[in-house]
């Protein structure tokens, strides 16, 4: 009894302190996997934070990459012409490949950079800042390298529905884009726009450098002058007939005349001017439609008429030659020094020019596009086509010395003398001939990023010069091709067709 | 030539099958795609209108006014939903590509309603004081008669059609960059539902769970909510057609589509799902 009493104490004993030491260690185990737990979820945190802090920089380096934007086109291909002076007469070409890079750095700011990727010749075609008014969004101001204002020079080429250009914005907007400020006008509320811009006025222009050889300067002006051009235009809803756009533009300008004497449009003598650096204007006025209708598909109607004067400069060059001569004449040396002063000049000219073009394009589904356009250009208005050929200036003269010093000493004289040569001459040629030219072409969308066009351009100058007995002109321009010589006779129209197939990717 | 026989017979059928099936009717499809304000009624219109005309499929896709707009211009739709007029870049780009203006056919009108929480004491707001607080410049509800509270805002991604027409109505100026940018009027809902503090914008059809603000043009006038009468009158400040664009004007089964969209019943779904009729 006193043994079981016993054995039931310790069991009283230790069975309470089996049943502690088992729920501390439960204890013990349930903190132990608290701990654990705890561990892995504050690794966990720190983890979301590591994703989160590298998300946050990602979305900051994406935010920075939306602000970039990328686009351009490649325009390949084949073209073929029909003219005897132009070899080889047909060729694959890339005629554009440009890439336009846009960044907007914030809202209203943007720069511009669009390089041409032409094989053997990378140009920069825009490169402009435009900082947009954030108040009444009505007004940018434009700083760099960008289109002139005007409707077919700013006309993406990607868009046009012809190859190339009128002749007469190749001929007054040559490479279609300049340096300069602009302003622009465009209230939210009203179809209005109106454009202010001033250029260096030399852009894409070829200008005599010292030596007299013709140069296209690059970033840097030719001369002193500015030339202002503005542009406006009004849009008009026509409800059911669609739509009209008319505008006006002019341009006031100047160019160094870089020469002393000045012509009329006609050759005839205008101004003789005090120094090379003295001016010559380039002023033209142009006006502009543009109608849209939707005739089973989209239809439009556009043209513009431009005319003006527009001056090229004059080219002047001067050299000096000493020579000298030894003569007896009655035992009496005669030893003569002359210096020859040579001069050089083709003077400057003013010529009044007009030129207009129409387009009329149809749409044909979302596909097919058909588009006719005829432009005439006459770079010379005041010369008849009978006297282009003719009409000439020429005052090239050379003056002897009418008082050369004369020294004695003893049976020897000696005899100093100046003599001036001056060539100052210029004739009307083929730069005076007028050209029209129908334009024919048909682009197929295959998607809106590939197009497909073929296109058959007509130029056909006007018959000028006057016919000798013989028959041939006296406006002849001289070619030789594969060592055979040949000209070409204004008299006639020449023939000059242009073939073109073309596919454009545009992304 | 047994054989030459035999494939001359398969030849035959296979080609009469091509011809078949090359003058079998296919399924007239008309594509839609746009403003995000206006999928839910472009659904409600494609679904009415394809239970009737069971050979047309309507395909409606949303992404905002913009991306629709862009979708035109390339070709990639036939019908363009946009909650706000096409812009004059926009319609130059239509010029250059397809010599048109595009066709503008408003279809419903919309008042951009001002969504807060239920919770939210504030009840009505001027247009300037929207302006102040979704540019960032009012930043407590204090200083519109609220609780002492951060403003919370929520608005719609910049490709909408909605966002644009906000900014331009009352914003009128840059977004506050604490705004958050939501895909679609239900997700700007849904958000404010779920904040105290949360302001957001967005088509009327939209709100449910969530208090409409009235809205007054300025001090002296009176508030109003966006109502069928309030918007025919012309009395709820923020209000707005909502379009369908198309490239040049509509012909066959689109015309048919469009034609029934105007008409009185297309119109009544208008109503249905919340929008203003346009007629």
């Amino acid at each position: 009894m006193k043994k079981f009493t016993q054995f039931m104490m310790i069991g009283g004993l230790v069975l309470p302190l089996l049943f502690l030491a088992m729920t501390l260690q439960a204890q013990m185990k349930v903190q132990n996997d608290l701990d654990t737990v705890k561990q892995k979820v504050s690794t966990l945190n720190d983890k979301v934070a590591g994703v989160e802090e590298r998300l946050a920089t990602a979305e900051s380096d994406l935010a920075k990459l939306t602000k970039i934007k990328l686009s351009g086109y490649i325009q390949a291909q084949w073209v073929n012409y029909e003219a005897s002076n132009v070899y080889p007469g047909n060729y694959f070409m890339v005629r554009r490949a440009r890439i336009k890079f846009t960044y907007e750095p914030i809202n209203g700011i943007v720069f511009v950079l669009q390089p041409d990727f032409q094989p053997g010749n990378i140009t920069i075609k825009d490169a402009y800042a435009r900082a947009n008014d954030p108040w009444l969004k009505t007004f940018s101001l434009w700083v760099g390298k960008f289109n002139r204002p005007n409707y077919e020079v700013e006309f993406s080429s990607s868009s046009r529905e012809v190859p190339e250009r009128s002749r007469v914005i190749r001929a007054i907007y040559p490479d279609e884009r300049a340096i300069g400020a602009k302003l622009e006008v465009t209230p939210p509320k009203f179809p209005l726009k109106f454009q202010l811009a001033v250029f260096n006025g030399n852009d894409g222009i070829a200008t005599p450098d010292a030596n007299g050889n013709l140069v296209v300067l690059q970033n840097i002006d030719y001369d002193n002058y500015k030339d202002l051009m503005a542009r406006l235009t009004y849009d008009f809803k026509l409800g059911k007939w669609g739509g009209l756009t008319i505008g006006a533009h002019g341009y006031y300008g100047r160019i160094k005349a870089n020469s002393l004497t000045a012509l009329n449009s006609d050759y005839t003598y205008k101004s003789t001017l005090e120094n090379l650096g003295k001016s010559v204007p380039k002023q033209w006025f142009g006006v502009e439609a543009q109608f849209y209708a939707d005739v089973l598909g989209g239809l439009s109607i556009k043209g513009e008429y431009i005319t003006g004067v527009n001056s090229i400069p004059g080219i002047t060059t001067s050299a000096s030659a000493v020579t000298s001569t030894n003569v007896i004449k009655k035992d009496t040396l005669w030893m003569t020094t002359t210096l020859t002063k040579t001069s050089n000049s083709t003077p400057a000219i003013t010529k009044s020019f007009s030129g207009w073009y129409v387009y009329l394009t149809k749409n044909i589904g979302k596909r097919n596009q058909v588009a006719v356009r005829y432009d005439w250009y006459n770079p010379n208005t005041k010369l008849a086509a009978d006297q282009i050929g003719t009409a000439k200036y020429d005052a090239s003269k050379t003056t002897k010395d009418p008082n050369p010093v004369k020294t004695f000493a003893g049976n020897v004289a000696t005899v100093t003398q100046t003599d001036n040569v001056y060539t100052s001459k210029l004739n009307s040629g083929t730069s005076d001939i007028p050209y029209g030219t129908w334009t024919f072409a048909y682009s197929y969308y295959f998607t809106d990023n590939i197009k497909f066009m073929i296109a058959y351009e007509m130029p056909m100058n006007k018959k000028v010069g006057t016919v000798g007995a013989n028959g041939n002109g006296n406006v002849v321009s001289a070619y030789t091709v594969n060592g055979v010589t040949s000209a070409f006779d204004y008299s006639n129209v020449i023939k000059q067709n242009v073939l073109t197939v073309r596919m454009q990717v545009k992304f | 030539m047994k054989n030459s026989r035999k494939l001359a017979l398969i030849a035959s059928i296979v080609l009469l099958a091509v011809i078949g099936f090359a003058f079998m009717p296919a399924p007239k499809k008309i594509t839609v795609k746009g403003s995000d304000t206006m999928v839910i009624l472009a659904q409600k219109w494609a679904e009415i209108y394809m239970k009737s005309n069971p050979d047309v499929i309507v395909q409606v896709t949303g992404g905002g006014s913009g991306t629709g707009i862009s979708a035109l211009i390339n070709g990639s739709t036939d019908i363009c939903n946009s909650s706000r007029a096409l812009k004059s870049s926009e319609m130059d780009k239509l010029k250059e590509r397809y010599s048109s203006l595009g066709i503008e056919i408003p279809c419903a009108k919309d008042g951009i309603t001002i969504f807060l929480s239920e919770k939210n004491p504030v009840s009505e707001l001027t247009i300037k004081q929207l302006g102040d607080i979704f540019s960032g410049k009012t930043r407590n509800w204090k200083a519109v008669g609220g609780p002492d509270a951060e403003i919370k805002l929520y608005g719609r991604e910049n490709s909408s059609g909605t966002y644009v027409f906000f900014q331009e109505k009352v914003v009128k100026g840059d977004y506050a960059p604490s705004c958050q940018t939501l895909p679609g009027t239900a997700a700007v809902v849904n958000a404010v539902s779920k904040d105290i503090y949360g302001i957001g914008y967005g088509g009327a059809a939209y709100a449910t769970g969530v208090k409409h603000c009235k809205v007054k043009k300025d001090d002296k006038s009176q508030a109003y909510l966006a109502t069928p009468e309030t918007i025919a009158k012309g009395q709820y400040p923020i209000t707005r057609y909502l379009y369908m664009y198309m490239r040049n004007r509509p012909t066959g089964d689109a015309k048919k589509y469009i034609d029934w969209i105007l008409s009185a019943d297309g119109q009544k779904v208008v109503t249905e799902v919340g929008y203003f009729p346009v007629k």
